[in-house]
């Protein structure tokens, strides 16, 4: 693998207001790079330094060890397509002169179209699917249609790169899965490096190889999916509180957002809970929770746990330990603060040992400390004590200091809500 | 693709049988067999073939009035036409042509000035008002093109307002400058309504030579017109260097319509309306519409030349009036039914 496109400490200003500062990566033959962020993150701005159409205050981007900057607008063409978010093509060319026009770049100033030009022309079409209606005028065209026309036009071209505005913004999404799933295939099939901005999360996390996160002009993460879309992540830029979840086929990460009303609307009755969970038994209390508009904290989980998952992807604080480890003093102890800090503890029907003793001593330090600590599930504690009955003492000096037994989550859910209101 | 070729024959020989037919047409009546019997006898070579059964001012009204008159109403329909397709194209606006973006105006101050001089100071340079016409157009595109300009482009709608104000100054200065000039404000009076009349040959050659420059430049980045039409970002992405080629498209159409402007005043609509029709029947590739809409502005003027020589003989309309009573309803059609997009 060879680097395709490098920019380097590339900064850009509009009228005297910096858009991008010292933003440096590199593009590998036959990556999908993904570029994302918010609103006036300088996600188009980049694009548009890429294929030279803005000229940046310093920096510069090498297209396959050649300065873009340098290049004339036929040889960058040459190598370089770029499809546009907004194709309203308003004249009236037919969809195969449209195509055709694909070819500019690599025809002299009165060669014509040859034969080899022709077959180019068709094969892109014929991959689009656009060959069946190539007579028709792109002004009669749906918007799915033209924007296969355009996908067709940028094949014809046959770059090495294709760069993709938002080409999906106005389609629907029988559309964005047919034109995504076509750049993909392309990718995979001819090796095409493909550089997209994207405003749809999602479509982000499921195409692209790589995504880069702008903020204010500038990289704030760079790497895949999984590394860079992150509820911290999208907290930071874009300022909103999301959930993140797998999707269910790609495993990709998948992105939610959450209604800020909702939030408002429960914040009257919303309350700090604590959880000690793990292994998967608190993952779905926690969403419930979660979207009732409580204030959760969990400890200790294991990083990697399911419940730990659940938490991050929630953005829910927890203090956390490393894989299978036993839990150390010092998490113990940020544990307890944390219990300090709630309303309430809930315990989940989770599996003992010794590696997570401590975790059944903190819901006891809880009852002590007079907070209202519910055993959720799994009242028989012997099915799960593996640490040769200690777990089981400290079980039922729980259940002796007032600690409540609770089968059935909504019932759980209406005591919680009821206290202290 | 194909029929293109027949279509480019069939008019040139419809163009050659209009200037024919045409040059029969005037106050002295001689007929078509009379006038392409006089057109063969003085081809070099055929004056064998006919012999003169003539009077010999009919040579003179033929050859030295009418003929110039059919060739350069062609010449000055087949430059309204090209130019008015080259702007059209570079602005990707139907509305576009020589008038609306201020050219004609500044060329035609650029002809005031020039014959302003020459009857107020007694001075005579003839040859000198094509180059002050194509002084006046570049400087009103100049300032245009600036006024218009934003960073490094120039949008189609500041270009376009810019061309309504600056053609409204410039109207009004040539308005002062045709009352300054008193008795002679007729003569100014009758080119820039725009006529035909009284031009020879030698108004021909004058401007032959602005005209097939500006032309072959235009023909020349033809297919760079056709990408630019899909937007200019796009044509950019396509490997056209957009600036460079609006500079000179722009250039070469103020060349031309300096040229026209300064041997037939303001001829309006021309520009406007030959190549929207051509449009439609060849669709927009410049490649075509170009030479297709060179052919059909020739015909067209020469047949309106003729119609104003006619029409209220033996008073002589200047064929402006007359394309702007054709051009004008034809602009509201445009505007009316293109509201929606604005656009081709």
């Amino acid at each position: 693998m060879y680097v395709n496109l490098k920019v380097h400490d590339l900064s850009f200003t509009y009228q005297s207001l910096p858009v991008l500062s010292g933003v440096n990566f590199e593009v590998k033959k036959g990556d999908v790079l993904g570029i994302i962020g918010p609103n006036g993150s300088g996600k188009s701005t980049l694009l548009k330094n890429i294929n030279a159409l803005l000229k940046p205050l310093k920096g510069f981007v090498m297209l396959e060890g050649d300065n873009i900057f340098k290049m004339s607008r036929q040889k960058i063409a040459q190598s370089m397509a770029v499809v546009p978010q907004d194709t309203s093509i308003g004249f009236n060319f037919s969809v195969y002169e449209a195509v055709m026009m694909g070819r500019v770049p690599h025809l002299g100033r009165f060669q014509k179209e040859g034969e080899d030009d022709r077959t180019v022309v068709k094969e892109s079409m014929e991959v689009t699917n656009c060959w069946s209606f190539k007579d028709r005028s792109v002004m009669e065209l749906s918007g799915g249609e033209r924007q296969r026309v355009i996908l067709a036009r940028a094949l014809a071209q046959e770059p090495e790169i294709i760069l993709l505005d938002e080409p999906t913004a106005f389609l629907d999404i029988s559309y964005q899965t047919e034109i995504f799933d076509l750049i993909k295939e392309l990718n995979i099939g001819k090796n095409l490096t493909v550089i997209a901005v994207l405003h749809d999360l999602n479509l982000a996390a499921q195409y692209c190889d790589h995504l880069i996160l702008l903020n204010k002009g500038e990289i704030y993460k760079i790497g895949t999916p999984d590394e860079v879309i992150t509820v911290d992540n999208i907290q930071e830029v874009y300022g909103t509180k999301v959930i993140i979840s797998k999707h269910p086929v790609s495993k990709t990460p998948y992105v939610s957002l959450l209604p800020k009303i909702q939030n408002k609307f429960v914040k009257a009755i919303s309350r700090k809970i604590h959880i000690i969970g793990g292994g998967g038994s608190a993952s779905s209390l926690m969403e419930e929770l979660f979207f009732q508009g409580m204030q959760l904290t969990a400890g200790v989980l294991n990083v990697g746990d399911k419940d730990w998952e659940t938490a991050k992807n929630l953005g829910i604080d927890c203090t956390e330990e490393l894989p299978f480890s036993f839990l150390s003093g010092e998490k113990h102890g940020e544990n307890l603060e944390m219990i300090k800090n709630s309303d309430s503890v809930i315990l989940t029907n989770t599996p003992f040992g010794r590696g997570n003793l401590k975790n059944l001593e903190a819901a006891l330090f809880a009852v002590e400390k007079n907070f209202p600590v519910y055993i959720y599930e799994g009242f028989d504690v012997r099915l799960r004590d593996y640490t040769g009955g200690e777990a089981a003492d400290i079980f039922q000096k729980l259940k002796d200091k007032g600690a409540r037994e609770i089968a059935n989550k909504s019932e759980l859910l209406a005591i919680i809500k009821d206290k202290n209101d | 693709m194909s029929r293109r070729p027949f279509i480019i024959l069939f008019l040139i020989g419809f163009a050659l049988f209009s200037m024919v037919v045409t040059t029969t047409i005037g106050v002295a009546d001689i007929s078509s067999i009379d006038v392409f019997k006089i057109i063969i006898s003085k081809i070099p070579g055929l004056t064998f073939l006919i012999e003169q059964d003539w009077p010999s001012t009919w040579d003179t009204i033929i050859l030295q009035m009418r003929m110039p008159r059919v060739v350069l109403g062609f010449i000055v329909g087949a430059s309204l036409s090209i130019a008015g397709a080259a702007f059209q194209g570079l602005l990707r606006n139907p509305l576009a042509d020589p008038y609306t973006i201020g050219v004609s105006s500044g060329a035609a101050l650029g002809a005031t000035i020039a014959m302003f001089l020459q009857t107020s100071l007694n001075m005579t340079f003839q040859i000198g008002i094509p180059f002050f016409a194509f002084l006046g157009a570049i400087i009103a595109l100049a300032f245009v093109y600036n006024l218009a300009r934003v960073g490094n482009t120039v949008p189609v709608v500041t270009l376009l307002l810019a061309g309504v104000v600056i053609s409204s100054f410039l109207s009004a200065v040539i308005s002062l400058l045709m009352l300054l000039a008193g008795e002679h404000i007729r003569g100014i009076y009758f080119w820039l309504v725009g006529g035909l009349s009284l031009r020879n040959w030698s108004h021909v050659l004058m401007i032959l030579p602005y005209i097939i420059a500006g032309s072959v430049a235009i023909m020349f980045w033809s297919r760079d017109l056709n990408v630019i039409l899909l937007g200019e970002e796009e044509a950019a992405n396509l490997g056209i260097e957009v600036e460079k080629v609006k500079k000179i498209m722009l250039v070469a159409a103020s060349l031309i319509t300096g040229a026209v402007v300064s041997v037939s005043g303001m001829i309006g609509f021309v520009g406007l309306i030959i190549p929207h029709t051509v449009r439609m029947i060849v669709g927009p590739d410049h490649r075509i519409l170009i030479p297709t809409s060179a052919l059909f502005g020739g015909i067209y003027l020469i047949w309106i030349d003729s119609l104003a020589r006619t029409v209220m003989a033996p008073v002589e309309v200047p064929v402006g009036i007359i394309t702007a009573f054709l051009g004008a309803p034809f602009f509201i059609y445009l505007l009316r039914s293109k509201r929606k997009d604005f656009r081709f």
